[in-house]
């Protein structure tokens, strides 16, 4: 079974931890004054992090389990201090002693560790990875993350669902129709309410179009980082147009506030034309780029993620498919009756995960040609219900995983699980056997989101 | 190569819509001729990001795209603090975050300037406060001009680096 995602739930008496599988969600109560679990890291090591943070919100003890670091709380964080709990209330903190913490590194003659981050040396979000380096080559990389930590899940606690939707829509800019569209599912469920067929049209349309420009910005990057500028302008050109259609559509570049339940008029003439200049731009791209051997010299067998690791990590979105596993949430009859087909290739490599996204560059164009309705109706919600939801979204970097709790209409558990997060944990296994000027090509032929990984 | 080179020729330069061209035409002389008498011809940005959502930097990232392509007027983002006349601080200064964007703070030599970008510096994004922010970025550090917007749209922020130029 696939692990998707492991959280706890304060209850009245009881903590609740959630264990969501591909096939199943398990159900586990662990009572309050001594709560322990048993790791889950010796099957699915992508666990690891679920449960860390598991311990730095709540202060649940993980037995048995390998890393005890705290995963979210930082050098300068008040030690045994669980704010997820209910009982916490605070909403400002001093900063504490400084604590250093340890990163995991080899150790061995000539053997020495590189430090990079959390602010990078470009436009980017922040992190920091440690590398233990043998010359140039890597021999192991640690993924620190959780620098943009900005509680999300407490700040959404006690809103309505309406109420939290315009924090819900930013915390992940690149991916932001996805967490609407994963917001828009739990309202329907919450409400039962049927979307209708045009809505639902509407609405994965902006979501093709959202993954063509996170796509068409990673085809200008990744060659850029391989030192080659040439496609990076062509391409941040044609992410700039899909943007300012973005802007047409729904008024907005990152498409903020577009999901909603109103009626909506689509320009289905003025949305062919830039699809057709698209749809030209990319296969000429596509032709010129496939033909600059130098550039793929960087790209093929370099950071390989085998499909045995892919599965053991519960990877998802372009990082599995790129390692041949057939794994994306669009795989459903609506999708396929819009022309939806899975993208996947077999090397596994910063190649393969080029190539998949312009295939799925593609097969964007074709279904938002499919797509495109004249425009949408305005959908009337019932009473929404108290309950527990859950919504899968495949946003632009893999399946995202949204789960609220409502009591009286207000949220009492917020919990999303960005593919971002397990996909991170990841990274490193690409590393070994590259050099680090390569890190920065790999790390961006998966481009994963922080903001979205932190919360 | 020939092929590109070819496209290249065809295409020419690019244009947004007339209008954005037309304001970027008319501001791009007084911003060059800020940036030259201000800042001896380069004025060098370090871009810190404090806990956005993500959209500030990829709309700093379309500020090189071909359409507005900033170093033609002497605006360069640069990858050391050190190098650096300007920081950009977008995002809402996490408790995580705050102690390196203070280190990189320093580390930039004076003169310096900070601009927020954005509206998570100022606490004016629908974020609410938590226990894990430290925003607003003025309890901080002596912020020189703040751009609006969520996220400002590139045209936007070139505009605003044409203010804070006439105002320092």
């Amino acid at each position: 079974m696939r692990l998707i995602a492991r959280y706890a739930k304060e209850l009245e008496k009881v903590f609740e931890i959630v264990t969501v599988w591909d096939k199943e969600i398990q159900k586990e109560q662990v009572p309050k004054e001594d709560p322990r679990i048993a790791t889950l890291t010796r099957t699915h090591p992508a666990a690891i992090w679920f449960e860390r943070k598991m311990h730095d919100d709540f202060g649940i003890v993980i037995e048995d389990a390998f890393d005890n670091r705290p995963l979210v709380h930082q050098e300068r964080f008040p030690k045994a201090l669980h704010p997820l709990r209910k009982s916490f209330r605070e909403t400002t903190l001093e900063f504490d002693d400084y604590r250093p913490y340890k990163y995991e590194v080899i150790g061995g003659d000539g053997v020495f560790e590189v430090a990079v981050g959390p602010i990078h040396a470009g436009i980017i979000e922040p992190g920091h990875f440690q590398f233990s380096q043998a010359g140039e080559e890597m021999l192991h990389q640690e993924v620190r993350h959780f620098y943009k930590y900005r509680a999300i899940e407490k700040m959404l606690e006690g809103k309505t669902l309406f109420e939290a939707k315009a924090i819900i829509e930013r915390i992940s800019g690149n991916e932001s129709i996805a967490y609407q569209i994963a917001w828009r599912d739990i309202v329907l469920q919450a409400a039962q309410c049927e979307l209708p067929q045009s809505n639902r049209q509407y609405h994965a349309l902006l979501l093709e179009l959202e993954r063509t420009i996170h796509h068409l910005t990673d085809l200008g990057f990744i060659p850029n980082d391989a030192g080659f500028s040439a496609a990076l302008a062509f391409a941040s050109r044609l992410s700039e147009e899909a943007r300012c259609e973005l802007k047409k559509i729904t008024g907005h570049r990152f498409g903020f506030a577009a999901i909603d339940f109103e009626s909506h008029k689509l320009d289905k003439e003025a949305l062919t034309v830039y699809l057709d200049g698209l749809e030209e731009a990319i296969t000429f791209f596509e032709t010129w780029i496939t033909d600059i051997p130098s550039l793929w010299d960087r790209f093929d067998t370099t950071g390989i993620l085998k499909m045995k690791k892919a599965v053991k990590y519960d990877t998802v979105g372009i990082m599995a498919r790129a390692s041949g596993l057939s794994l994306d949430r669009r795989d459903d009859p609506f999708y396929r009756a819009h022309g939806f087909e899975l993208q996947s290739e077999k090397s596994a490599d910063v190649a393969a995960r080029f190539k998949v996204r312009i295939a799925e560059v593609k097969n964007a164009l074709l279904m938002m040609r499919n797509f495109a309705v004249p425009g949408c109706e305005s959908v009337t919600l019932g009473m929404v219900q108290d309950g527990e939801y859950f919504s899968f979204t495949e946003s632009s970097i893999g399946e995202l995983f949204m789960s609220i709790e409502l009591k009286e209409g207000l949220i009492t558990r917020f919990f999303v699980r960005d593919p971002s997060f397990v996909n991170w944990q990841a990274l490193h296994l690409m590393m070994p056997g590259n050099i680090i000027a390569d890190f920065p090509l790999i790390n961006k032929s998966c481009d994963l989101s922080y903001a979205g990984n932190d919360l | 190569m020939i092929r590109f080179w070819s496209r290249r020729l065809k295409t020419g330069l690019l244009t947004e819509n007339p209008e954005v061209d037309a304001e970027l035409k008319a501001i791009q002389n007084e911003l060059k001729s800020l940036v030259a008498k201000k800042f001896a011809g380069s004025l060098a940005i370090r871009m810190v990001d404090s806990g956005s959502c993500n959209a500030c930097e990829a709309e700093c990232n379309a500020l090189s795209n071909p359409y507005y392509d900033l170093e033609r007027l002497g605006i360069y983002f640069v990858a050391s603090p050190r190098h650096a006349d300007v920081m950009l601080l977008s995002g809402l200064m996490t408790f995580n975050m705050t102690p390196h964007v203070l280190d990189a703070y320093k580390q930039i030599p004076a003169p310096k300037w900070v601009i927020t970008l954005g509206a998570c510096p100022v606490m004016e994004a629908p974020f609410e406060q938590t226990f894990a922010i430290k925003a607003p970025a003025e309890d901080h550090l002596p912020i020189a001009h703040h751009i609006p917007g969520c996220p400002p749209e590139p045209i936007e922020i070139i505009r605003a680096f044409l203010v804070f130029l006439r105002k320092i």
